[in-house]
Formats: C-alpha cells, sequence, structure tokens
C-alpha cells in the first residue's frame, strides 16, 4: 500500500501546511513507519512494502495542524530544503544480512549475530556521512529547523547492545559535527531509539509533532489546571487515530504509563464496531441526550485492587483528541461527576484554542 | 471435578505456542522461543469452581508417538474427555501425520469412547491464498479420515482470534450444564436491558456461554445457539478482518438451525466473541507489562455502552447495551442506586449510567457464584 498522495484541497485551502521531511537509507522503515502511524497498518504486514523510489507526499490532519510529510530515500535528497521543516532521519542497522551489504563495501561485515560491536563503525559511516551532509546543508538554509534523528529497528536487539549503540551513533554525530564547525553546536539535534513493534516510535514521533505545535503552551497549561483539580497523576491529550499526544501536563513522561495508554487507546478503537448494532446504534446516536449538549465517548479502565489501583479514563474532546488521564481508583469512584466536570471544563479550554487558531488560519483576524 | 485434555499433533504443529497463549496470556511474538516439548507435558488449569482442565501436552517427535502408542497406550487413552489433534496446514508430510491420526484415534476409541474429539487445523495464516477454500479441502479429507467419528474442525492461527474461537468451543464443550448458565445470563441481560450478556473465564478470557438473542427464545438444550448462531450470520456489515486483512473464519463447524442463523436482529460482528477474548487478553498482556493488573473496563462509546466487570471469582461478565432511553439521566452524582432494576425514573436522558451496570452485576453475583458451583459438580 503506498502512501496516499495530496487529497483534494479542502474549502479552508491555502492551507500552509507544516513539513516534515523523513529521510533516511533504504529499507530502514520510513515507509513502515508512516503505515503504522497514520494508515494504521499492521506492523507484520510491512515486511511486505514496495521500496518508495520518489518523493512520496501524504498529509494527515490532527487538531488543526495539517502536516505534510514526504517519504524520500538520499537518492533524492533535495538540496534546498525549505523552511518550515523539521526532518527526521532513521537509521539503524537492518537486522537482515543483505541489508548490511548494500550500506558499506560490500562483503566485509560480519552479520549482528556474529559480531554485535566491530561492524558498528564501519556500517554506520556511510549513512552518518550522508547524515552530515543534509544535517550542515539544512542548518545553512533555515538554523531554526528542528532536526530528529530515529534510530530504528530497535526491538530486535538486547537492551545493552542497542543503547550502547545509540548512544555511540549519538557521540559520533555530535563529534563529527563539532569538527566540521563549532557553530553546530547550536544545531536544534535530538535522538529517538524507536521500533514499529512497540510504542516507543509513538513516543517519539510524538515528541517530534510538539515542536510544531504553536499553541502546545496553552494546552499544556489546561492539562496542569485538570491535574491539580482532579488528583490526576498524569495526563495526555491524544490523537485517537494515530495515537500520537499532542500535548502532556508538566509531570515527566513515564514509558510504562505512557504505552499502557497508547494501548488502552487501542482497545478501544478496536471496541467499537465489534458490538455495532445495525439497527439498534443509529437510534441510540439519534436519541443522543439533551442533557448533555453533545454525544461524547468515555471510557475507564481500573486496575486492581479497587481499593487502591488506579484507573484510566478517557473522554473524547474534539472529533480526533481524546483525553487521557491516569486517576486514583477511589477519586475515581467517589468524585467522577467532578472529573466529568472538569472534563468539560477542559473540552471548552482546547475548543476555545481550536476556534482561534482556526480563525488565524482562514485570515479572520 | 478434573476434565482430561489430550493435545497431540506432529511436532513443530504449534501445539504448546497455543498453550502458552491461551493459558498463559504469552504473546506470539515470544512463541519462536519454546523448545520441542519432551514426553508429556503436564498442567492442571483450574477452571470455573471446581472444574479442572488436566491439559497433556504430548510432544509429538516421532519417538514419543511411537511410545504413547505402544507402551503407553492405556495411561495416555484412557479417561479422556477431550481430545485436541492439531495438523499444520502446509504440513511436510501429511500422510505420516494421518498415520498417526489413525492410530490415536484407534486407541480413544478403545480406552475413551465417549470423549470429543476437536481437530484444529493450525497456522493458517501461512495461507497465502483462499484460506477457506484450503480449510474446506482440510475439513473434507480430515473427517473422511475420522470415519464414523464424530469431529469438530476449525481453522486456527496464533496470530488472530481464530485460536479463542476454537478453544471456546472446547472449553464450552467441557462444562456441564453450560445451559443452565445460558439461561441465567439471558435472564440477566434482560433485567438489565443490555443486547447481550457474556460470561468469560477469569485467566483465558475464553468464552463460557453468553446470553440467547432477544427475539428468538432459546431451548435451554440448545446449549451452543448463543454460541454458534452469530457465526453462520452472513449478512454483517461489521465484520472485521483478521490482522492479516484476511477471514479466517472456518465457518459453520455444527449444523445451525435456521431459526437461530438469522434471529440476530442486531446484526452484530460474527467474530466479536473471539475478537474480545483477543483483545482483552492483550489489554491483560499490556497491564501486566507494567505490573499491573486489570480489573474493569466500562465504555460509553456512540454506538453502545458496555462493562466488563468481575462476575464470580473464576469469571467476568461483559454487558453490552444500545438501547439509549434507559439508565436514563440519571448521573452518577446524583443517585446511581434509581437506575438499580434497569430502568431509571425518566427515561427522556438516554444517558445510560455504566455505574447502574455495574451495580447490577454486583447483585447478580452471588446467584452466579451459586450456579456455576451447581453446574460444575452436577
Ligand atoms: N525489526 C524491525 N523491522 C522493521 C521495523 N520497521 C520496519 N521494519 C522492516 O524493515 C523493512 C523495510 O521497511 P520499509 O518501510 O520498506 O523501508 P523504507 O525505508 O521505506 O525503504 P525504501 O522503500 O527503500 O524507501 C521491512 O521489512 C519492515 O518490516 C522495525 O521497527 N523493526
Ligand atoms: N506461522 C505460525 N507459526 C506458528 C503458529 N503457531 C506456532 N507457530 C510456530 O511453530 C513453531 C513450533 O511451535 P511449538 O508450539 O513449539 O510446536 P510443538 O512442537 O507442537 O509444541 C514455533 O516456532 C511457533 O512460533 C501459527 O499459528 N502460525
Ligand atoms: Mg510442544
Amino acid at each position: 500500500m503506498p502512501p496516499s498522495t495530496d487529497p483534494p484541497s479542502s474549502p479552508h485551502s491555502p492551507i500552509d501546511r507544516t513539513k516534515i521531511l523523513i529521510l533516511g537509507q533504504r529499507r530502514s522503515g520510513k515507509t513502515s513507519i508512516v503505515q503504522v502511524l497514520f494508515n494504521d497498518g499492521n506492523p507484520k504486514e510491512t515486511f511486505y512494502l514496495e521500496p518508495t523510489t520518489r518523493i512520496a507526499k501524504f498529509t494527515y490532519e490532527y487538531h488543526r495542524h495539517p502536516a505534510r510529510d514526504m517519504g524520500l530515500s538520499w537518492e533524492h535528497l533535495p538540496r534546498r530544503p525549505q523552511p518550515p521543516i523539521a526532518v527526521c532521519f532513521y537509521h539503524l542497522r537492518d537486522r537482515y544480512p543483505g541489508d548490511l551489504l548494500r550500506l558499506g563495501s560490500a562483503g566485509r561485515h560480519p552479520s549482528h549475530a556474529d559480531s554485535p560491536h566491530c561492524t558498528l563503525q564501519d556500517s554506520y559511516q556511510q549513512p552518518i556521512a550522508r547524515l552530515l551532509e543534509f544535517f550542515t546543508t539544512a542548518f545553512g538554509e533555515n538554523p531554526d529547523m528542528p532536526l530528529e534523528v530515529f534510530v530504528h529497528k530497535s526491538e530486535a536487539f538486547t537492551d545493552d547492545y542497542k543503547i550502547e549503540n545509540f548512544r555511540l551513533i549519538h557521540l559520533r554525530v555530535n563529534e563529527e559535527l563539532d569538527d566540521i564547525s563549532p557553530e553546530y553546536e547550536q544545531m536544534p539535534l535530538n535522538f529517538h531509539l524507536t521500533s514499529i513493534y512497540d510504542h516507543s516510535i509513538n513516543e517519539a514521533f510524538s515528541k517530534v509533532l510538539h515542536r510544531l505545535i504553536d499553541s502546545l503552551p496553552y494546552l499544556e497549561q489546561l492539562l496542569n489546571v485538570f491535574v491539580a483539580n482532579s488528583q490526576a497523576s498524569k495526563t495526555f491529550l491524544f490523537d485517537v487515530k494515530s495515537r500520537l499526544y499532542v500535548a502532556t501536563d508538566a509531570s515527566p513522561v513515564d514509558t510504562g504509563t505512557h504505552n499502557l495508554c497508547c494501548d488502552f487507546v487501542k482497545t478501544l478503537t478496536a471496541f467499537g464496531p465489534l458490538y455495532k448494532s445495525v439497527s439498534e446504534s443509529p437510534r441510540r446516536i439519534q436519541e443522543c441526550p439533551n442533557s448533555k449538549p453533545l454525544f461524547y465517548p468515555s471510557a475507564a479502565m481500573s486496575l486492581a485492587p479497587p481499593s487502591m489501583g488506579t484507573t484510566l479514563t478517557y473522554h473524547l474532546i474534539t472529533p480526533q483528541l481524546a483525553l487521557l488521564s491516569v486517576l486514583p481508583t477511589l477519586v475515581y469512584e467517589s468524585k467522577r461527576g467532578l472529573v466529568e466536570y472538569n472534563v468539560v471544563f477542559f473540552r471548552e479550554g482546547v475548543q476555545e484554542i481550536w476556534q482561534v487558531e482556526k480563525d488565524a488560519r482562514t485570515g479572520q483576524l | 471435578m478434573k476434565k482430561k485434555v489430550l493435545l497431540m499433533g506432529a511436532s513443530g504443529s504449534g501445539k504448546t505456542s497455543m498453550r502458552s497463549l491461551i493459558f498463559s496470556n504469552n504473546p506470539a511474538s515470544l512463541t519462536s522461543r519454546l523448545g520441542a516439548t519432551i514426553d508429556v507435558e503436564q498442567n492442571h488449569v483450574r477452571f470455573l469452581g471446581d472444574l479442572i482442565l488436566n491439559l497433556w501436552d504430548c510432544g509429538g517427535q516421532d519417538a514419543f508417538m511411537d511410545s504413547y502408542l505402544t507402551t503407553q497406550r492405556s495411561t495416555i487413552f484412557q479417561h479422556v474427555g477431550v481430545l485436541i489433534y492439531v495438523f499444520e496446514i502446509e504440513s511436510r508430510d501429511m500422510s505420516k501425520d494421518l498415520l498417526y491420526y489413525r492410530d490415536c484415534l484407534d486407541a480413544l476409541r478403545k480406552y475413551s469412547p465417549d470423549a470429543a474429539v476437536f481437530l484444529l487445523v493450525h497456522k493458517m495464516d501461512l495461507v497465502t491464498g483462499d484460506k477457506r477454500a484450503a480449510l474446506e479441502k482440510k475439513r473434507r479429507e480430515l473427517q473422511h479420515e475420522s470415519g464414523d467419528v464424530d469431529v469438530t474442525v476449525f481453522g486456527t492461527s496464533i496470530y488472530d482470534e481464530s485460536l479463542y474461537k476454537a478453544w471456546s468451543r472446547i472449553v464450552h464443550a467441557i462444562i456441564p450444564n453450560a445451559a443452565v448458565l445460558t439461561k441465567h445470563l439471558t435472564t440477566f441481560a434482560e433485567t438489565c436491558n443490555a443486547t447481550e450478556a457474556i460470561l468469560f473465564e477469569r485467566t483465558t478470557f475464553l468464552v463460557i456461554a453468553t446470553s440467547a438473542t432477544t427475539r428468538a427464545p432459546p431451548s435451554p438444550s440448545n446449549a451452543y445457539s448463543a454460541l454458534t448462531s452469530p457465526n453462520s450470520n452472513s449478512t454483517t456489515t461489521t465484520t472485521v478482518t483478521t490482522p492479516n486483512g484476511t477471514n479466517t473464519d472456518p465457518g459453520a463447524n455444527v449444523p445451525v438451525s435456521a431459526e437461530t442463523a438469522d434471529s440476530d436482529p442486531h446484526e452484530l460482528s460474527a467474530t466479536r466473541y473471539e475478537r474480545t477474548s483477543e483483545l482483552i487478553k492483550a489489554l491483560k498482556h499490556a497491564c501486566s507489562r507494567v505490573r499491573e493488573e486489570f480489573h474493569v473496563l466500562e465504555m460509553e462509546l456512540p454506538e453502545f455502552t458496555a462493562v466488563l466487570d468481575e462476575m464470580t471469582k473464576n469469571t467476568y461478565v461483559l454487558l453490552v447495551v444500545h438501547d439509549p432511553s434507559i439508565g436514563a439521566s440519571c448521573l452518577v452524582w446524583s443517585c446511581p442506586v434509581a437506575c438499580v432494576g434497569g430502568r431509571g425514573a425518566d427515561g427522556g436522558g438516554g444517558y445510560i449510567e455504566t455505574a447502574a451496570l455495574k451495580i447490577n452485576i454486583r447483585l447478580a453475583r452471588k446467584k452466579f457464584e451459586e450456579l456455576q458451583s451447581s453446574s460444575v459438580v452436577s
């Protein structure tokens, strides 16, 4: 399934889309990432993806920020990328020996299983050279362009091995940049360890997204207020379809909690169609309550033990965004009304921001 | 009460993998690390109340098979409640598989003539072409090989929900008086104004019983009706495809009467039971990865409202409600107790309160606790 081309322009066009360039070696997993995050792809199916031989564009609308995403390989490296662009470059050696050979000078590199460490130097040399070449060009064009490096396909390795490799790549890129010129210290560069077989790709891509959201501070502030008033220990504002979080409150993100929230959203999305009734569901939606201005889906998952455990709640805020929060079960059980009241308050806040941004975009401000 | 379950089939056919998925909640991706089973691995799995499954996972290498069929013949084939025989869809040596299979059937007929026989055509995910046709062909072949022994054939794979469907049916066959459970679930669903009530075993999340569909009154003797009728419902518009985009539903394994075939006015997804097992197992696994334990799930979605909560010590119940006119405007911070009994004071609100459903489940707990122990003792 190749990524779809640009959809016909929407009524509000021309929309100022934010471009995200996705670059990397062949078979490094670019198309897979796009498929898994934005096209509901199943990681296992990515095995059969056709190679991308030209620039593939596709658009994904989240909240109000349409993002354009281009997948292209080194061969198609544009000389002058136009700002504003966030760049992602992924790379980690493929676990398939055939791909290893293609990277450097053929034949010299033993496969990962034979000798995990000695190949690093050789097999990363060429990709890192390409990366540096691109980054320096991009920095020259636009020093504010955020640059993100995804060290990908990490699930195939042991923790020790992948963290060591990750550290080495990070170090190596920084050192070489430093060698070329000290001015590159200013480069807005981030590194992420990712895989499509777990939620690390969602977490890393979420962080990329955060750099593109103008209203991020306001959303974060709303979440902080929600946390303070609802005794929540953590909140995320998730894009339901891609399972990327658009914002989170000020407390640090714990990967375990993040992953569980991702899985929870995924389960809810899968449940919907299973018990949808052909005869009853439409009637139910029609007769939606007058007491609530709109029918807002919600859900909660409680963890054992009931008295001391936590509850994950889910409330849809806009057609795409859902508020996930982690609460003590006791609070959820005894003060659910208060929590829901706070959700209403939060929802109004988000919708206000949305409206302002929409007006700004269509030039009505 | 103990039920002996034999799990047999050629080496590498996937027996231990399915056991570790169903009974140990391991993900499919880890099964490639399993080594070959040496001789027989016995497991006792407490199922419902006093019902204990005594699972014999029989290593399938030729040397072991030969010994099961000779020196160990009586030990292996005595007191068997269920024989599950696993065939790989793309077997390397089908004629040898069949040779052993027929020999096992002979032994079973002699030592445990009343045992139920289930045949699993496994690794269906490997079929690249028409899965349904491939399975049909295998089914006919296996039925022919089984002669006059009654066998039930399922197509399965550890990578989709088909495994849960087959095992739910196997377990259903083992539970005595499952029909009584169905009857009480139906009453319970009606009390809550629920479209459906589904009872799951707690650790495996296999479906034990479901309420009968509301329109066609179920006959108590037809314990399978609720389990089988959705499978025959070919008109459903919400059929969920398996992760690899194909539908491996092996179709009618048990003849379903015309009456039950179109008794589902809701046309709910045909694979919903096994998909629910699969989804909840995955969610439980996600919880265990962060050292948490799943407890309750409640959903108020545009299409329906549902609560999944503990029913008894060993079971979970899923209540699915579509009717928007119940539960009423009873918001939880006012008085959820007003909703108990199914219908709120004011039907205009159309807002179903999951808290009310949870209270109903709590009230039904004792009854089902009793029922379950009596249905198991029988
Ligand atoms: N182990 C592992 N394999 C992955 C991961 N992501 C992608 N792959 C596999 O890597 C292979 C190549 O992925 P693609 O997405 O086709 O690579 P690409 O970068 O788009 O390659 P081009 O088409 O040449 O641009 C596929 O077999 C994927 O299944 C990952 O996180 N882990
Ligand atoms: N493709 C595929 N492989 C499977 C499936 N089930 C099990 N396997 C694989 O088959 C191999 C043998 O499985 P195992 O359970 O050890 O077989 P046993 O010898 O019968 O116990 C393992 O590598 C499993 O990962 C399946 O449904 N599909
Ligand atoms: Mg085994």
